[in-house]
């Protein structure tokens, strides 16, 4: 009953808040971007991938197996990790979900599920289930003090990156050609394709665009992350809570909630650690209940 | 007369020389251990290690200065060799007591051993305690197996209580100055304890042991609480760790976690004077492989290492014979299971007889000295260490291992401080 109380008396005391706020914001704006593309697949066909933390965890391979056998720096790994998720994305499109379209929902959704298995059990069988970490790189075990505050340098940078991807899709998204046809087809397939966009086309490439942004999310992750084939899961289930909150297809939602999300999960380890996902999934829960569209969703 | 004398003799001499010549009575024990299924790679360095035991028993290796490399089989049984009769329990507490039943009735079996997972040795020692054959468990660790109150069920390994134990004689002698390479450090220094457990069964009965101990042993508890499992982020868990200013840390995590907590008090650059690993994450080859150098000064607790050999020559010894077997070094659980062996041999020789209530009496009166054993333990004696314990060998330790000179180093032990190999690192060196 105390905890409250004891709570708002650590923040009072600024160190404590400043660094749990930088925490949350760093790890915040990772979780964002990794959710990024699970929003905007969703918002462009209404179709849940669950097997987005596989995306995360191929991107994630990618730069452990370019730094570990390739001796490629991590860091310039990430267009590699790029073009493997924007390939990996228009594949799933084109070989699975263009026909799994024409189904029944629950056909899509045990399509991406058997695909999340498969390419985990694929992983599995190929790299086996032991846990590696990149061994080296510019970033690679670095950290900055920023005043008394250490911080991992890799983390820093990650979500600086993240931050100037959001920009960069959002602005793809609001600002051009290809995002006008996206949001086009987002609101009304049939209706764009009438006006003569080629609906097919840019289906494939929301999965593109979404497995492109989340291979660079695992490419990031790598550097300070560990690496197993099951770490899909670790951070899948905060995306499905963070486009829940931001609201299902929002790009601007996925950013906030990343955020909210960060800083919830920082403070609930700093209190109630055993608890903390258990607040992030309570809000993922109370969201669907009672504003199911989220906070920017429509 | 002379006649009936000379036939009598003759038939006497034929006898005896028959009895000579005839082979060795075989003595059959069931092993029980997991063969098949996830726990197979494990199942099988078990085995491995009670197969160089049996055959150390039955053969003669006058190069190794322990009893039973000279018996060449049980001596007071005119030399009858040791037959490991092995089942697969395939971690299933039921099929577990279903081959101990198969094996007791089918295979005739002396007595039982094994089986490694404790939940398996729960039900298959019930089946050894209903037929009253003796059951020797060498290698499970949950400490209510020995607090049944079993007639027929003795237990060789130190259990997890023990564990928690050890490290808090670790902290006693360090402040009393018994670890080797450092003077008394005053138990001032590290009498402040910061725990990260996770939020498992495991992970909590690891906490309350450190809980219960800390406070047996006077030191203070300034900061603990359970993380979930498989963390996405431990940012402001070791924040937590260092803003308690923690003498030593003290962990319980499997593998990932233990990875993602340790480059995290790098990346928060920690200095704690002592980390210690409950084993588990910290022992898993993943762990030293991913974290290179950054693992040097850590402790863990273990069972063994190969490093003993410095201490313990015939442990020098018989784990090269175990790594020209099998390519390895022992395990902890391997080196149990060849020490189980010996105390089967020993209790069987003391015995003089397959006789179950025979046996029963010589494992409840068995002593065998640590110079016997590649365990670094006092040696086997079995009683009661712990409140409620029973049949539960009472010289047994665990190790505290020290991670010294990685990437390319070695895992020494620092505590039993009788079998350290190599000078404790303290402080704990801290990241550069």
């Amino acid at each position: 009953m105390l905890l409250p109380f004891v709570i708002l008396t650590d923040l009072i005391k600024m160190e404590l808040a400043i660094e749990l706020i930088l925490f949350g914001i760093l790890m915040g704006l990772i979780f964002a971007f990794i959710s990024l593309g699970l929003a905007l697949i969703f918002g462009v066909m209404n179709i849940v991938n669950f097997a987005h933390g596989e995306f995360l965890m191929v991107g994630m391979y990618v730069a452990l197996l370019t730094s570990t056998y390739l001796h490629l720096d991590p860091f310039l790994s990430l267009p590699i990790a790029a073009a493997m998720g924007f390939l990996l994305g228009i594949a799933s499109y084109r070989f699975l979900i263009k026909d799994i379209l024409r189904g029944p929902m629950v056909a899509q959704l045990f399509g991406t599920f058997g695909l999340m298995l498969f390419l985990r059990y694929l992983a599995m069988f190929i790299f086996g289930p032991d846990v590696r970490t990149v061994p080296s790189g510019i970033l690679v075990g670095k950290s900055v003090l920023l005043g008394w505050v250490a911080l991992d340098l890799s983390k820093v940078v990650a979500a600086g990156l993240c931050l100037g991807l959001f920009v960069v899709v959002y602005w793809i998204i609001n600002r051009t050609k290809l995002g006008r046809a996206l949001r086009a087809t987002s609101l009304d397939a049939e209706a764009a394709r009438y006006m003569g966009i080629d609906t097919e086309k840019i289906n494939a490439l929301a999965w593109g665009i979404g497995g492109a942004t989340v291979g660079i999310a695992g490419g990031l992750l790598a550097h300070f992350y560990y690496v197993t084939p099951t770490v899909g899961m670790v951070f899948v289930l905060i995306a499905f809570a963070t486009v829940a909150l931001g609201g299902f297809g929002s790009i601007s939602g996925a950013f906030v909630a990343g955020l909210i999300i960060g800083l919830i999960q920082v403070i609930g380890g700093q209190y109630l650690s055993e608890l903390k996902f258990t607040f992030i999934y309570l809000m993922y829960f109370l969201t669907v209940v009672f504003r199911p569209r989220g906070l920017f969703g429509w | 007369m002379k006649k009936l004398i000379v036939a009598t003799f003759i038939s006497v001499f034929l006898v005896l020389s028959f009895a000579v010549m005839a082979p060795a009575k075989e003595i059959k024990i069931g092993v029980i251990l997991p063969l098949s299924g996830a726990l197979a790679p494990t199942g099988k360095s078990l085995k491995e290690g009670a197969d160089l035991a049996a055959d150390i028993v039955n053969g003669k290796y006058p190069d190794l200065k322990i009893s039973i490399a000279q018996w060449e089989g049980i001596p007071s049984l005119g030399g009858a060799k040791i037959k490991l009769v092995y089942a697969d329990h395939r971690a299933d507490p039921g099929w577990g007591a279903d081959q101990a039943k198969r094996l007791i009735e089918d295979e005739k079996v002396t007595g039982l051993f094994g089986c490694y997972n404790s939940a398996v040795t729960k039900t298959a020692s019930v089946e050894a305690e209903r037929a009253a054959i003796p059951f020797v468990n060498p290698d499970s660790t949950s400490p209510a197996l020995t607090k049944r109150g079993l007639t027929w069920f003795w237990r060789v390994t130190p259990h997890e209580t023990w564990f928690t134990a050890d490290l808090f004689n670790f902290l006693d002698g360090l402040a009393a100055g018994k670890a080797r390479g450092v003077g008394p450090v005053g138990k001032e220094q590290i009498s402040t304890l910061a725990v990260a457990v996770e939020n498992t069964e495991w992970g909590a009965a690891s906490l309350t042991e450190i809980v219960k101990f800390a406070a047996d042993h006077g030191y203070k508890i300034v900061e603990s609480f359970r993380y979930p499992h498989k963390a996405a982020d431990l940012k402001s868990e070791a924040r937590r760790m260092m803003a308690s200013k923690a003498d030593c840390y003290l962990f319980a995590p499997y593998i990932a976690d233990a990875i993602l907590f340790i480059k995290t008090l790098k990346e928060m650059r920690a200095t704690p004077k002592l980390i210690w690993g409950q084993d588990a994450g910290f022992i898993i080859p993943d762990f030293y492989k991913t974290l290179g150098a950054a693992v040097n000064g850590i402790l863990t607790r273990d069972l063994f290492s190969p490093e003993l050999g410095k201490v313990k020559p015939e442990a020098a010894k018989i784990n090269a014979m175990y790594k020209e077997r099998t390519g390895f070094d022992f395990s902890g659980s391997s080196a149990r299971d060849f020490v189980g062996i010996q105390v089967w041999a020993h209790a069987l020789n003391s015995a003089g007889s397959t006789d179950p209530q025979a046996i029963r009496k010589a494992l409840n009166d068995l002593y065998i000295s640590s110079d016997e054993l590649i365990m670094p333990w006092k040696g086997v004696r079995f009683g009661s260490p712990f409140p409620g314990d029973t049949h539960q060998n009472e010289l047994g330790s665990g190790v505290i291992n020290q991670y010294q000179g990685w990437p390319d180093g070695k895992l020494h032990v620092v505590y039993p401080f009788e079998f350290s190999t190599a000078n404790l690192i303290y402080p704990f060196p801290g990241w550069k």
